[in-house]
């Protein structure tokens, strides 16, 4: 076949991916009959009612000197392990605030960092497109530092996210500049499995995030620099199992939802958006979203559910943290200050 | 749901290396031409399995039903009213914990720092 005629095929089948996806999002549509806030309300629910004394801040953990990107906690819920680019991960005593650990990293521009489920090892990664694992029960070196008892390497990019696997504390999954993510064998550094990459089916911009469903381990889900999230099955790498359509922005945060039915996002388009693993559907926006001027609003950064998935935090560009109910789509700032939008 | 059309534009106009290449003046070799064809083949694949899929697919009212249930069920720490029993468990982050380091003392009305 020539040139040209290649060329003609590759257009050719552009324009059917293109018609393709035209006709899968009208289809979307025709099946979105109503938001959770629109159902909820339909069947009499009304907002969470939060005062100025319900939410209040029971802890300051002080140590870092540079901005903390990521933290973890323990299963038990009782340990942190926070990571900042001042160049150290912190482990703290959540319930006393005391620092049990302060890492000192071989690159300090960490941007993510994760517990082990047994509470012993706390992995890393950042700019030095490698993830670094630490045993906390190892004996410190001559300059007092904890060594790296194992070091992740393969990836071609940033590591923006890790976590590791819940119920196994061998296998950790990463995200990466490198547009894929990684399921590791902890104990021999060697990669299990890749997501995406050569792919059709993979993200095709970086991977900012990633989240293990908590209900079923062997399904995490990834958000990306090409404004969507993928769903991955860890036994499948040939390809993402659905990838989820909506955002505008890249994709920074992706967290599941408690049930492991549902997942949340949140995106440089200013917005959080919950979406059903199964379906796909888009079942709910969270958008401030009111300025004009699109510059005006603030990037979404970070977010989690409460235990029960009622109340979704979610953290901005600007600084602000606010509450959303997740059911109503009402939303809280810090201090008791109520917002309807 | 608003159509994400930039991401799906720019998927569809092929890998990036391939739109670049264009640009700068069809350096670009037959094998890479055919290999971008087949992922978008495989593209079309999976969308039209997508399509097939969403014929019977459920609306979303379904999963809004779910989620009401399986959020009211739970009890949950940080709303003013939830349903019981009371957990023990949550008394720790209230009761006051000497640090062994400091002389603080922690009890439930803390700073009112944002998070």
């Amino acid at each position: 076949m020539s040139f040209s005629e290649l060329k003609d095929r590759h257009v050719a089948a552009t324009a059917m991916v293109n018609t393709l996806r035209d006709r899968l999002n009208q289809k979307r549509q025709q099946l979105l009959d109503t938001d959770v806030a629109g159902y909820a309300k339909s069947q009499g629910r009304t907002a969470v009612n939060f005062s100025s004394t319900d939410l209040v801040c029971c802890r300051t953990l002080q140590g870092h000197t540079g901005k903390v990107y990521s933290l973890d906690w323990t299963p038990e819920k009782n340990r942190i392990v926070s990571a900042s680019q001042d160049g150290r991960l912190i482990i703290w005593n959540a319930l006393t605030s005391q620092k049990t650990h302060a890492i000192k990293l071989p690159c300090a521009w960490v941007m993510t960092c994760s517990f082990a489920p047994n509470g012993y090892s706390v992995a890393c990664g950042g700019l030095d497109s490698e993830c670094s694992i630490f045993n906390l029960n190892s004996q410190v070196d001559r300059d007092g530092n904890l060594p790296v008892s194992r070091v992740l390497t393969g990836h071609k990019g940033y590591v923006s996210s890790c976590e590791f696997v819940r119920d196994q504390d061998t296998r950790l999954i990463t995200g990466s500049g490198d547009q894929t993510c990684v399921l590791w064998d902890v104990t021999t550094g060697q990669r299990i499995s890749v997501f995406g990459g050569e792919f059709p089916s993979g993200h095709t911009s970086d991977v900012l995030s990633i989240s293990i469903n908590s209900s079923n381990s062997n399904m995490f889900v990834s958000g990306s620099c090409d404004a969507t999230a993928r769903l991955w099955d860890t036994r499948i790498a040939s390809r993402a199992i659905r990838t989820y359509h909506g955002h505008h922005g890249d994709v920074n945060t992706v967290k599941f939802f408690p049930d492991g039915q549902r997942f949340g996002t949140g995106s440089d388009d200013g917005t959080c958006r919950l979406f059903d693993m199964r379906t796909g559907h888009q079942l709910q926006v969270y958008s401030q979203q009111q300025a004009n001027n699109d510059q005006d609003v603030p990037i979404v950064t970070s977010i989690a559910f409460s235990i029960s998935g009622r109340l979704l935090f979610a953290g901005y560009s600007n600084g602000d943290c606010y509450v959303w109910d997740t059911l109503l789509a009402e939303i809280w700032a810090f201090g008791g200050h109520r917002k309807v939008i | 749901m608003t159509t994400n059309g930039e991401g799906a534009e720019m998927e569809a106009r092929g890998p990036p290396s391939l739109h670049l290449s264009t640009r700068n003046g069809n350096f670009l070799g037959k094998h890479r031409l055919s290999a971008a064809i087949s992922r978008l083949n495989q593209e079309i694949q999976y969308l039209q399995e997508e399509l097939n899929e969403l014929e019977t697919m459920e609306p979303s009212s379904a999963a809004c039903k779910e989620i009401l249930l399986s959020t009211e069920g739970k009890p949950d720490a940080f709303l003013p009213v939830t349903p019981g029993p009371e957990n023990a468990a949550w008394h720790r982050w209230f009761q006051r914990v000497r640090s062994p380091h400091s002389r603080k003392w922690w009890t439930h009305k803390g700073s009112s720092d944002i998070l």
